[in-house]
């Protein structure tokens, strides 16, 4: 199928009338996914978000409930977020990093409700990313700038039109119904070519990173590589895939909120003990933490690399901490394999 | 779907006050609804997020035993906000209760085995449960015996003083208890837990050992279990690491990949032999 | 450029080799264009990547506090002022820090560079005496490098450093004194303006604590954000007031601490106008005070001295 770009804001309008549509939204600087009251607000061309796609279904801040308590008991409130949603213009690497939190939110034994239920609501429409940036490394870590994982379709952007490809049911019901045409032979010759030129430049060599970290808890390399860490969140917070939070009650006597705030592995009160004991006593021990948790307990618990290679931290670390950088010094150092 | 989050509310019945300097408070718990009862099964070794509503919640052990209808108990240490909050509670006060969570103590295993518990310090609060669960009348035969080595810095500070008077006096159960020096008054044995189950020397013969306490008293322990034979196989422990959602999402009690608050908190040494040492 | 970072290196393999210091922290060449990145050289090999640049943005004074080591640091004269600055507040001590110091004309900000690119990215940069060369596929611009420097930059009248062991290349031109026009601009707006300006900048905050961890003068064992009991300040960053009053109560604690270097605003991922506020305070320093932060060793911080004639005028009100 093909729609021509002068009628993606007449597209999106109409499904404004029946979901909640987020799309990029130009911010001075940079772009942000924000909730659109019309489809001419949506900047398309403008690569990459600033904060990833999680933030719909994962807010920075969220109440979990309402309480209200009283002699006799206790009454809460939990609205879930049940709101039909589409995301609009989602690139490949934050909507696979949806699917690799899904392993999170789903988990062997529990379920969260709040994230589920908005991924359950929610059609992800995707843009492939013709030019990507040279702190994009998808590739290096099995996406893709074209990758459909996490997508119900994919639009690919061949100049004056995006031609689609239906990835999900989801996916067709809502392209059926937009009326999108069929898109021509040539059409689709030019989304080839767009995607045979969309080269990722950055190769990343991963190929032995896990077998050294399985090995490399102990190794000396840790003292040198978080060095120059400031033990910010700004690459926590900017990542597709980070999930961690805290869990904050927000009151006044009995009437209140509990309430879910990112937080971040890379501050020292994460892990520290009501006792004083901090089994991650420094920098080096939460820089580990974060670069292990992504590239092997992930990889332990569920088969996947938790990096998506978007570029964010890369792009916005105070200190050009490169994560492409670090993984190939700890790929290149002598593991202690007796430790 | 189950909310994990929604904490279930009960009533604060008991506010007391368990240790001699005052640090330890044991909170009873009643259910407001026999339904709620019935929802909120669990076994010796698994914890709950205890909520003062308006300052948040902290994960607790449950002192209490599944054999004990009808309430639930935590002796709590004052060292944050909610524990603070809850020290200073009066009675009739609703609070919210979050779990079962986490595992438990392999009591299925243990069946037809002797157990040793070693306890220090106010860690004995899932091992009550644990010693209470078996010694219960209906259970006590599928076990064989069962010995308790318990320890703190001075016998005021000894948890479930009643308890282990009448343990000291049951057949069913071999109680030892030790202070760190010697105090007037005070009978039973002196000396650090080390050395204090070096003495006793419980067999390891179809045995498994389970032990909770400071760090360095697990340190120092661990030797003397493996010299009296335990395997990493039948060395038991449970960990306590920061957390917060207890149902593996929230990223920070982890050890290496495993969550302490859904994998764990009951490990066995085999088991923690495989993880790094982040605890 | 070039004769700097030869300079760098000899100096930091001299010191290294003769064993006078266990450590240079200086600057390597980062990973993205015309960017340095703060690098740690133990050996003369090592040092051989330290390097100098438009890019060396950072204040390595927030690498120097409660070392135990022996150290020498490559520092520019915003680095320098927060150094001197905590000598004073016995952070640092001066017998174990080794200062080679830079004369610096300002730092490029890719914020700007990539502002002026409007969507594009540059893969190369290059520098050409008073202009650079911003590269990217398919084109080439050269733009006059005032242009692109990081208001902190063009604000600073301290680019030599005011205190060193060495001093690699010349001393610049001194220039003249800060009219703080952008802070009285500020100043001159109505009361709302101000609030609804604030309250736009800071909803843009996410609370990394960039800004914070940036900041060679912010290390507090426990920041005032973090503590629990009792809880200062909501955590949330959805609570714009929230976001001010963290910012508020950090430039409040930098008073007379603060050398205006702009680590703050260049950590912020978001981009919020954090020198607004700074500067703000390092204005008021100035006037009541007429104190200026780590200009020299001998002056005592702003806010650890007083006389008995002290005019207080912000707490008597004629």
């Amino acid at each position: 199928m093909i729609v021509s770009k002068k009628d993606i804001p007449n597209f999106l309008d109409k499904l404004i009338s029946e979901y909640q549509v987020f799309a990029p939204v130009k911010e001075e600087t940079y772009t942000l996914f924000k909730q659109i009251c019309s489809g001419a607000d949506a900047a398309l061309d403008a690569g990459n978000t600033k904060l990833p796609a999680k933030e719909i279904f994962f807010p920075q801040s969220e109440k979990l409930f309402s309480y209200n308590v009283s002699e006799e008991g206790a009454r809460l409130e939990a609205p879930v977020d049940d709101q039909k949603k589409v995301i609009f213009g989602v690139r490949p690497c934050d909507a696979k990093s949806l699917t690799l939190l899904d392993n999170v939110f789903n988990n062997d034994k529990y379920q969260d409700p709040y994230y589920l239920t908005r991924r359950n609501n929610t059609i992800m429409i995707g843009i492939g990313c013709n030019s990507p940036a040279s702190t994009c490394f998808c590739t290096s870590v099995n996406g893709g700038p074209f990758d459909t994982k996490g997508l119900d379709l994919l639009l690919v952007d061949t100049g004056d039109a995006y031609v689609v490809e239906v990835v999900s049911d989801k996916g067709r019901e809502i392209a059926e119904k937009a009326g999108f045409a069929a898109a021509a032979d040539a059409n689709k010759d030019a989304a080839a070519k767009v995607k045979q030129d969309a080269v990722v430049t950055c190769q990343v060599n991963i190929d032995g990173l896990k077998a050294k970290l399985d090995v490399n808890f102990y190794d000396s390399i840790w003292e040198k590589i978080h060095e120059k860490c400031l033990g910010c969140g700004a690459c926590t917070y900017l990542c597709p895939t980070c999930h961690c939070f805290d869990i904050v009650d927000e009151a006044t006597d009995c009437n209140g909120c509990r309430v879910r705030n990112w937080d971040s592995c890379a501050f020292p009160l994460f892990t520290l003990h009501g006792s004083g004991h901090n089994p991650r006593t420094s920098n080096k021990e939460r820089y580990r933490n974060r670069i292990m948790h992504k590239f092997k307990y992930f990889v332990d618990n569920f088969n996947e690399i938790a990096c998506v290679g978007c570029g964010r931290c890369i792009k916005n670390c105070p200190v050009n901490m490169d994560i492409r950088v670090v993984l190939e010094d700890i790929r290149g150092s002598e593991a202690r394999l007796d430790s | 779907m189950k909310n994990p989050y929604l904490p279930l509310p009960m009533k604060l019945v008991k506010n007391f006050t368990e240790t001699e300097d005052k640090l330890i408070h044991t909170f009873t718990l009643q259910y407001l609804n026999e339904e709620d009862e019935k929802s909120f099964s669990y076994m010796p070794g698994q914890f709950a997020e205890l909520c003062v509503f308006g300052k948040g919640e902290a994960p607790f052990g449950i002192a209490s035993s599944p054999t004990e209808p009808g309430f639930l108990k935590f002796s709590v240490a004052k060292v944050g906000v909610v524990s603070t909050a809850l020290h200073l509670m009066e009675e009739g006060t609703i609070v919210g209760v979050r779990g079962p969570l986490g595992n438990y103590y392999p009591v299925e295993e243990f069946k037809g085995k002797n157990v040793v518990i070693i306890g220090g310090g106010f860690a004995f609060t899932t091992l009550r449960s644990l010693a209470t669960y078996m010694l219960h009348p209906e259970r006590r035969g599928d076990y064989g015996d069962i010995t308790v080595i318990y320890g703190a810095r001075n016998p005021g500070l000894l948890l479930y003083k009643e308890e282990l008077a009448a343990w000291e006096q049951s057949p069913d159960i071999n109680l030892v208890t030790t202070i760190d020096r010697p105090v007037d008054g005070w009978n039973g044995r002196v000396g650090f837990i080390p050395a204090v189950t070096e003495e006793v020397a419980p067999s390891a013969e179809n045995a498994y050992a389970i032990i909770c306490g400071p760090p360095v008293m697990i340190k120092f322990t661990m030797p003397v279990l493996e010299k009296l034979g335990f395997t990493p196989k039948t060395t038991i422990m449970s960990l306590e690491n920061r957390m917060k959602c207890g149902i593996g999402m929230c990223g920070r009690c982890n050890v290496g990949g495993k969550y302490v608050c859904k994998d764990g908190p009951v490990f066995t040494r085999a088991q923690l032999n495989q993880l790094p040492n982040e605890y | 450029m070039q004769k700097l970072t030869a300079q760098i290196k000899d100096a930091a393999k001299k010191l290294l080799e003769e064993k006078k210091v266990d450590l240079v922290i200086g600057f390597a060449e980062g990973s993205l264009p015309l960017r340095g990145t703060p690098f740690f050289a133990r050996t003369s090999e090592e040092a051989d990547k330290l390097t100098w640049s438009r890019g060396c943005e950072n204040n390595l004074a927030n690498y120097l506090r409660k070392r135990e080591d022996k150290v020498a640091v490559v520092a520019k004269g915003c680095d320098v002022r927060s150094i001197v600055a905590l000598i004073k507040e016995n952070q640092i001590n001066r017998d174990n820090l080794y200062i080679i110091g830079v004369p610096c004309n300002g730092m490029i900000d890719r914020k700007k560079v990539n502002a002026m690119l409007g969507g594009r990215e540059v893969l190369a940069m290059e520098e050409n005496g008073d202009t650079v060369v911003l590269k990217g596929k398919d084109f080439s611009e050269t733009v006059n490098i005032t242009d692109l420097l990081h208001s902190s930059c063009q604000d600073c009248r301290y680019g030599n450093p005011v205190v060193y062991d060495e001093l690699m290349g010349e001393l610049l031109p001194e220039k003249g004194e800060d009219d703080f026009a952008d802070v009285k601009e500020f100043a001159a707006k109505s009361a709302a303006e101000r609030r609804a300006y604030l309250a736009k900048e800071f909803s843009k905050c996410i609370r990394c604590y960039a800004c914070r961890n940036a900041c060679p003068m912010c290390y507090c064992e426990e920041c005032f954000v973090d503590c629990s009991q009792p809880e200062w300040i909501g955590k949330s960053a959805a609570n714009t007031e929230d976001n001010i009053l963290f910012q508020v109560v950090r430039v409040f604690h930098s008073a007379g601490r603060c050398a205006d270097c702009g680590a703050c605003e260049r950590a912020c991922p978001m981009g919020i106008n954090l020198r607004l506020l700074t500067r703000k305070m390092v204005n008021d320093v100035k006037e009541l005070f007429n104190a200026e932060t780590g200009v020299n060793m001998d002056d005592k911080a702003a806010l650890a001295t007083f006389t008995a004639n002290d005019p207080e005028p912000f707490l008597v009100k004629e």
